[in-house]
């Protein structure tokens, strides 16, 4: 379809990485997405750093106990913490995924009579008890790590 | 409310570089919809106003626009449902502009013919039909729900992979590979999925949902995209059961004979009995 | 290999990586001493059990990451002829992830 003008393309208008990032007025579903990708990058942030980590070992027990030394910085303690709320949330919340992405726990297609509740809708109770789950976890480690600070 | 604050992108690429947000205020009437609104404001306050409608009740899928952030029907929208008197509406995003409020659809339908959205069949009554093939209710029910769709797009401005992503096939291209795939009638299952299983194919949806929440006539898109990454595994470790063959409709001499018609049980005065 | 074949990999690996390192994580922190104490990495690292399961979150885990990488960059509308140059780039850097990070179990063991 050509622009009324002779000569002038469409404007593009694609949202880009915001596209990805906001999700503004959509639900539960469109959350998760995102920060399904936020927990990605954290965890492959956190790999990088955990593998050259473990390279110390190669130095012996004196290179390991000196970066273990510098590892016990509060910032590491709290990144360790965030790490392990990742780990949670990416892996049960791609469990869901690759539940649904193979067709499963979404029910079968209906002929759509209004007012219309697509798969998504029905099945967010589940994603909700998903995401309690995760909650739960997540609130179990910090209670872990706050009492080992404590102590 | 009394008054409506209507705050419109406009774009006219004869003079903008890009598109500005004009505001109009005009009377609400009860009942009114955002559509209503546009006109409105076409017919008795700036006639250079573009927009594309056309059926004004939800069924050609010409007046998808994005109003206040999220993609919708104009003429679905009643302005009640919104609870707001200030209305944003801009052209739907992930779609190139032409002016003001007017889409360029090109990407969806180039993307939709891709897929082949036909009945693929190798069979002589295609090519020399004499009745039509039969479907039961439960194998129509796999996918009628698909059949709904009305291409106005709206799907495509939710998909957050659409955003960022000029080659992904989209939403309801894929939608409508499932809705063929799934239909019994069909034998193109595999020239479809060769379409949709590459880079840029099924799998880069990620299950947003926001597609299925945009639909304005409840396909369910997410629902056939994830149903067709079944069929895709089913046939990618050859999992996939041989389709039989459609039946076609008996000639007419074949119908069963009529049920005899039973004695009246109240005779007609005068008739024998 | 198709994408299909690519992305349930992807599925086995995400299955795989949630077991082995639950496994690492719990084990490591309900065992007895401080797991980042060096006997008990030294512990670890004698063990051929450990080791094997080293190696395989490793595979899981890289192949998982790597992938997930490659759908991020194809996202970005990556044409379809840059493709190919992805893959192999991708598989090229992992097997080079791979070849530094497994030598640091398999040495120590």
């Amino acid at each position: 379809m050509e622009a009324a003008s002779k000569g002038k393309a469409p404007l593009p208008n694609r949202l880009g990485i915001k596209g990805w990032a906001w999700a503004g007025r959509y639900k539960i579903e469109r959350y998760l997405y995102t920060l399904h990708r936020i927990t990605g990058f954290g965890l492959l942030f956190y790999i990088s750093i955990h593998l050259i980590a473990n390279g110390f070992r190669l130095g012996g027990q004196e290179s390991w106990e000196s970066l273990m030394n510098f590892m016990g910085n509060p910032g590491f303690k709290i990144g360790e913490y965030l790490v392990m709320a990742a780990f949670i949330i990416h892996a049960l919340n791609g469990g869901r995924l690759i539940l649904q992405h193979l067709g499963f726990t979404l029910g079968k297609p209906k002929p759509p009579i209004y007012p219309y509740v697509d798969s998504m809708r029905r099945r967010r109770p589940l994603t909700w008890i998903l995401l309690a789950l995760i909650m739960a976890l997540a609130l179990y480690v910090l209670a872990e790590f706050v009492l080992e600070v404590v102590e | 409310m009394e008054q409506l604050t209507f705050k419109v992108q406009r774009y006219d690429p004869e003079k903008d570089k890009k598109p500005y947000i004009q505001t109009f205020t005009i009377t609400f009437k009860h009942g009114m919809t955002v559509l209503d609104g546009l006109i409105y404001i076409k017919e008795n306050v700036d006639n250079t106003l573009s927009f594309r409608s056309s059926c004004r009740m939800g069924i050609c899928g010409s007046c998808g626009m994005l109003i206040n952030k999220l993609p919708m029907l104009a003429c679905h929208t009643p302005i009640e449902e919104l609870h707001t008197d200030k209305i944003e509406v801009k052209s739907l995003p992930n779609f190139p502009i032409v002016k003001d409020l007017v889409p360029d659809l090109t990407p969806l339908f180039e993307n939709h013919k891709s897929i082949k959205p036909y009945i693929i069949q190798n069979m002589e009554e295609v090519e020399k039909p004499t009745a039509e093939f039969m479907q039961a209710q439960l194998q129509l029910q796999e996918f009628v729900q698909f059949a709904y769709c009305v291409k106005c797009g709206l799907c495509m401005a939710a998909c957050p992979t659409v955003a960022t992503d000029k080659h992904f096939l989209g939403p309801q291209p894929l939608t409508q590979a499932f809705r063929y795939c799934a239909d019994r009638r069909d034998a193109g299952a595999k020239e479809r999925i060769k379409e949709t299983d590459v880079p840029h194919g099924v799998w880069l949806c990620h299950l947003a949902g926001a597609c299925s929440e945009a639909c304005p006539k409840g396909v369910d898109p997410a629902l056939a995209i994830q149903l067709l990454k079944r069929a895709t595994v089913a046939d990618g470790f050859r999992l996939t059961r041989k389709k039989a063959q459609p039946s076609v409709a008996p000639p007419l001499e074949q119908k069963k004979p009529k049920v005899a018609v039973p004695e009246f049980t109240i005779k007609k005065p005068g008739a024998k009995p | 290999m198709r994408e299909v074949h690519l992305k349930t990999l992807q599925y086995v690996a995400g299955i795989g990586i949630f077991f082995l390192v639950g496994l690492h994580l719990l084990i490591s922190h309900l065992g007895s001493g401080e797991p980042t104490e060096w006997s008990s990495v030294s512990q670890r690292a004698a063990s051929a059990g450990w080791l094997a399961i080293y190696i395989l979150i490793l595979i899981f885990g890289i192949y998982h990451g790597m992938h997930g990488i490659r759908g991020l960059i194809l996202e970005l509308s990556l044409p379809n002829k840059a493709v190919k140059v992805l893959n192999w780039s991708m598989l090229s850097i992992g097997i080079a992830v791979f070849g530094y990070a497994v030598y640091i179990p398999i040495n120590a063991f």
